[in-house]
């Protein structure tokens, strides 16, 4: 969430009626909880709110954020990585840490201003290497979490947590599916349960996204 | 696509404005929609008014198959059934042809539909973008189909 922002930064910069900026909130809470967010950002590029997690499910994203560049020709030019806006920094001295990166939105202002012509467009082949392939069960894991979105609207909680419960264990490989669910409980989204998984995750190997490969200009 | 996420931002989510379970209906879920029957077949598999179809999932029933945009997949033996002196198209038995996974709550008579997998076939092979439609906080629908001319830059966040 701490992007929000910065993509209108960036959005503003960039300044071409040929381009669209479209933010999606992943966020079971809806508008109660992500339209402050971007309320806050003052954006004038386009907002969407996403309970249903569609935009994961339908480029197969298993973390945020993430995106696609999708081209004149509607061809995605790349895909699902660390889509950070900038370093974003937190704490002070010994406590500071840093995440993000400082590649990624120059990128993005690159691609806009030379299309075709610009480095950081991948081939169909190199894009289609990046699309992660969706297991029959990881679909299955879509229509459970969407079940459970259904039941829980309807303040029907014990099934609602049975349903991504489903979603979870047919798809575990969905840090968004975890941590949405993490979100109602007591340790939350970033505790001891999320930590203990991502650990699991790395060490069998697997990524959160692709890898962000470009040079700094 | 049919279109997806209604806009309702007086809701904490659209599928509050979807009766669950209300006498005698049927609640349908595909992507972001939830499309509630209230004419449905008996039994065990999902038995729907053929004229359902294409508000459940954009595909439509012409002599060549079930069909939505270029995409038409042929229909399997006894995709249509006849009950009770009416003509049902079986959508569970069509969602078992085309490999396409969904989670019932047969108590409450929920049906969830993941995507049928042959509609992601151009994004897998040819790096096609999905044909998604989005609501924005406005209530404007965007289609990522008719964004074709321009650049389009989509990008996820959560607050969690």
């Amino acid at each position: 969430m701490f992007d929000v922002p910065v993509w209108q930064q960036l959005y503003t910069e960039i300044n071409d009626e040929n381009f669209v900026m479209i933010v999606v909130a992943e966020d079971t809470g809806g508008e109660a909880t992500a339209g402050p967010i971007f309320d806050a950002a003052n954006p004038t590029y386009v907002q969407v709110i996403d309970p249903d997690h569609l935009v994961s499910s339908a480029f197969n994203f298993v973390n945020v954020p993430s995106a696609a560049w999708i081209d004149e020709e509607g061809r995605i030019v790349r895909i699902d990585e660390g889509t950070y806006s900038k370093i974003h920094t937190f704490g002070e001295g010994d406590q500071a840490f840093e995440f993000g990166n400082d590649v990624y939105a120059p990128a993005v202002k690159d691609w806009v201003a030379k299309g075709a012509d610009s480095v950081h467009v991948q081939s169909a082949a190199q894009v289609t290497g990046n699309i992660r392939q969706h297991s029959a069960d990881q679909l299955k894991a879509d229509a459970a979490f969407r079940l459970g979105n259904l039941f829980r609207a309807h303040g029907q909680e014990a099934k609602a947590e049975r349903y991504w419960e489903m979603a979870r264990s047919l798809n575990p490989d969905s840090i968004n599916f975890l941590r949405q669910d993490l979100t109602l409980s007591e340790e939350g989204s970033a505790g001891e349960t999320f930590f203990g998984v991502m650990g699991k995750y790395m060490s069998e190997g697997k990524d959160l996204y692709r890898p962000l490969d470009i040079e700094k200009s | 696509m049919a279109e997806t996420m209604m806009a309702y931002p007086e809701l904490r989510h659209p599928f509050e404005a979807t009766p669950v379970h209300s006498e005698g209906s049927t609640t349908v879920l595909y992507g972001g929609n939830a499309v509630t029957l209230t004419d449905t077949g008996s039994g065990d598999k999902l038995l729907i008014d053929p004229a359902d179809l294409s508000r459940i999932n954009g595909f439509e029933l012409k002599p060549e198959g079930a069909c939505r945009g270029d995409l038409c997949i042929p229909l399997p033996d006894g995709a249509l059934v006849e009950q009770d002196g009416k003509g049902w198209f079986d959508l569970t038995g069509f969602a078992e042809h085309v490999g396409q996974p969904y989670v019932a709550d047969v108590e409450a008579r929920v049906w969830s539909f993941s995507d049928v997998p042959a509609t992601r076939d151009d994004m897998r092979v040819n790096a096609m973008a999905p044909d998604l439609a989005l609501t924005d906080r406005s209530g404007e629908v965007i289609r990522i189909a008719d964004l074709k001319g321009k650049k389009a830059l989509i990008v996820t966040w959560s607050s969690w």
